[in-house]
């Protein structure tokens, strides 16, 4: 079996949901079924045909090839299997998925990872705004899973963000941690203003004192040896991520915020 | 069977099945990481009274632990899941979290994925300021105390084990009986899986199964001890003055398997000339256990 490849034909002047093309949902249908799924595209409904080459047939192994930043929801709710993208992807890549692995090769748009609950999205680009968030009006954002941006992330990266992890080889934007509950973001570059903004719970990781300080909502709690961050360290070492060349360490200044809130996130910035 | 001039009795050891999990406990250096593992191991010989059984199995260096420190691995055993659970979380509680710089892992996958609480509930100590961290697919906690922090694990694995392995060693002298039993103790030592949990390893107080005292479920080994000779039903040769019996826990019956073999050799190893007269075990008749670890088979 070959990968099943959707190499898109044409520049789309609307964007497109691709959400049924997951592995998941093309469990059982071959690729003539494949060709005759609709998908939507602004106000029309294209057959699948029409938009892509389709070639292949291995439905646990896609390939999306000159991919468009109008093609939005790729890998929505994925449970297994692969998806890889060369090109730039939409808004909502990986939403809700809950395992599996997706690839990009370019750039994506924003919510990637929205509310996902499992699997790994490594984007070896850059990703938009709302990396790993809730959407707009929901309290949760991702709950499990990995993602792992090697370029930079837009603003309010983390939001609402419950548990996981967001592994940054750039810079994140502003609000990087804004309203986060719990889990993991890790930035190797910079980050932005307003840094953990409304932060609750959960863990910034910065080896480097961030330009822009750290701010007025987080109170220094002082230099600490921390034993989890041995452990953190060697499960990066799996990863294929400059995360994983990352010379670990365990002794960092903890800040913990925002204060303005129940103040129990913290920031730990590599001493 | 006679091996260097040393008896081995056609008779074979009786024991039970338990519930067992392996505990890693690091620190900043290997004597306070013993420090705690020897209070974590604490008071637990026998389920008869301590409820649990627990020693060191071996210790560990900083490249086998999780954290990369050193460590030591603890074997605790009990009769049941539930018993196991509540040892582990009190003696975890009082012994662990409270030893400067340690952290505490789990040590074993359990069976089935069958797992007890490790510090799950430890954390409640931490009084809201308790941290969780997902780490590859598996939970920590992080309890702010007063060095710095208490890592443990969430969860520990439970697998089904085998309590009560043991073997007696008759001598002519108290002296000689304890020389066998510490050579039979050492070499034990460099197994994996099992664990000696008597002071040293060694019991000098064997036991058979019920009283003549109707609230006492076991009393002394009268069969074997040396001064009622004349008393008793006697297991002892004239020439038999002490009897002395190493007892094994392990994480499976193989592993008891390997382990009185590699004990009951070093001890006729010292042979006939050092005193050593017989090995014989303690067989209830088939009332303790299901599994029968027969010494000749053993030694063949």
């Amino acid at each position: 079996m070959t990968a099943l490849t959707l190499k898109l034909k044409t520049d789309l002047a609307q964007r497109v949901d691709c959400s049924p093309l997951t592995p998941d949902k093309l469990t059982g249908k071959d690729v003539a079924d494949i060709a005759a799924m609709e998908l939507v595209s602004g106000r029309l409904t294209l057959p699948v045909e029409e938009l892509f080459d389709i070639s292949g047939d291995d439905v646990n192994d896609i390939r999306f090839e000159n991919s468009s930043a109008k093609l939005d929801h790729i890998g929505h709710a994925m449970s297994q299997g692969r998806i890889t993208i060369n090109g730039d992807a939409g808004a909502y890549l990986g939403q809700f998925m809950t395992g599996g692995n997706i690839e990009i090769t370019g750039n994506t748009f924003i919510y990637t990872g929205c509310e996902m609950k499992g699997g790994q999205i490594k984007i070896n680009g850059n990703a938009g705004d709302f990396v790993g968030a809730a959407r707009s009006g929901y309290k949760n954002g991702m709950t499990g899973g990995t993602i792992i941006v090697t370029g930079n992330t837009g603003a309010r990266t983390g939001d609402h963000m419950r548990r996981g992890m967001i592994l940054i080889e750039g810079n994140a934007g502003e609000y990087c941690g804004s309203r986060m509950i719990s889990g993991t973001i890790a930035v190797l570059g910079d980050v932005g203003k307003h840094l953990g903004y409304a932060m609750k719970r959960g863990t910034i990781l910065l080896p480097k004192m961030p330009q822009h300080g750290i701010t007025a909502n987080f109170n220094d709690c002082g230099s600490h040896t921390l034993a989890f961050l041995p452990l953190m360290f060697a499960s990066f070492k799996k990863l294929d991520s400059k995360f994983a060349k990352v010379e670990g360490f365990s002794r960092v200044q903890r800040y913990a915020g925002d204060v303005g809130g129940i103040g129990m996130g913290e920031i730990l910035v590599k001493i | 069977m006679i091996i260097n001039g040393v008896s081995i009795d056609k008779t074979f050891a009786e024991a039970f099945p338990m519930k067992g999990t392996r505990i890693i406990i690091t620190a900043q250096n290997l004597e306070w990481a013993m420090h705690s593992a020897t209070a974590f191991t604490g008071f637990a010989t026998s389920v008869i009274a301590c409820g649990c059984e627990a020693s060191i199995e071996r210790t560990l260096d900083p490249s086998e632990t999780p954290d990369g420190r050193p460590g030591v691995a603890c074997l605790i055993f009990a009769m049941g899941g539930k018993g196991l659970a509540k040892q582990v979380e009190t003696r975890a509680g009082q012994c662990v979290l409270t030893s400067p710089t340690s952290a505490l892992f789990s040590g074993i996958e359990g069976e089935d994925g069958k797992e007890i609480a490790l510090g799950k509930n430890l954390r409640f100590f931490g009084d809201g300021y308790q941290i969780s961290k997902m780490i590859d697919g598996k939970r920590y906690w992080r309890i702010p105390v007063m060095d710095g922090e208490f890592l443990t694990q969430e969860n520990t694995g439970v697998v089904s084990s085998v309590g009560g392995g043991n073997f007696l060693i008759l001598a002519e002298s108290q002296p000689q009986a304890l020389a066998a039993c510490e050579a039979a103790v050492k070499a034990m030592k460099q197994l994996p899986n099992i664990i000696m949990p008597f002071p040293g390893g060694v019991v000098r107080s064997g036991s058979k199964v019920g009283s003549k005292y109707k609230a006492l479920n076991a009393s002394t080994n009268d069969a074997f001890c040396p001064t009622l000779k004349g008393q008793t039903k006697s297991e002892c040769s004239p020439e038999v003055e002490s009897v002395m019996e190493i007892v094994i826990d392990g994480l499976s019956k193989e592993d008891i398997d390997k382990a009185m073999r590699v004990g009951i050799q070093a001890a006729c190893d010292l042979g006939a000339e050092n005193g050593i007269r017989r090995i014989s075990a303690g067989n209830y008749g088939g009332k303790l256990g299901p599994f029968h670890f027969h010494l000749q088979e053993i030694m063949a």
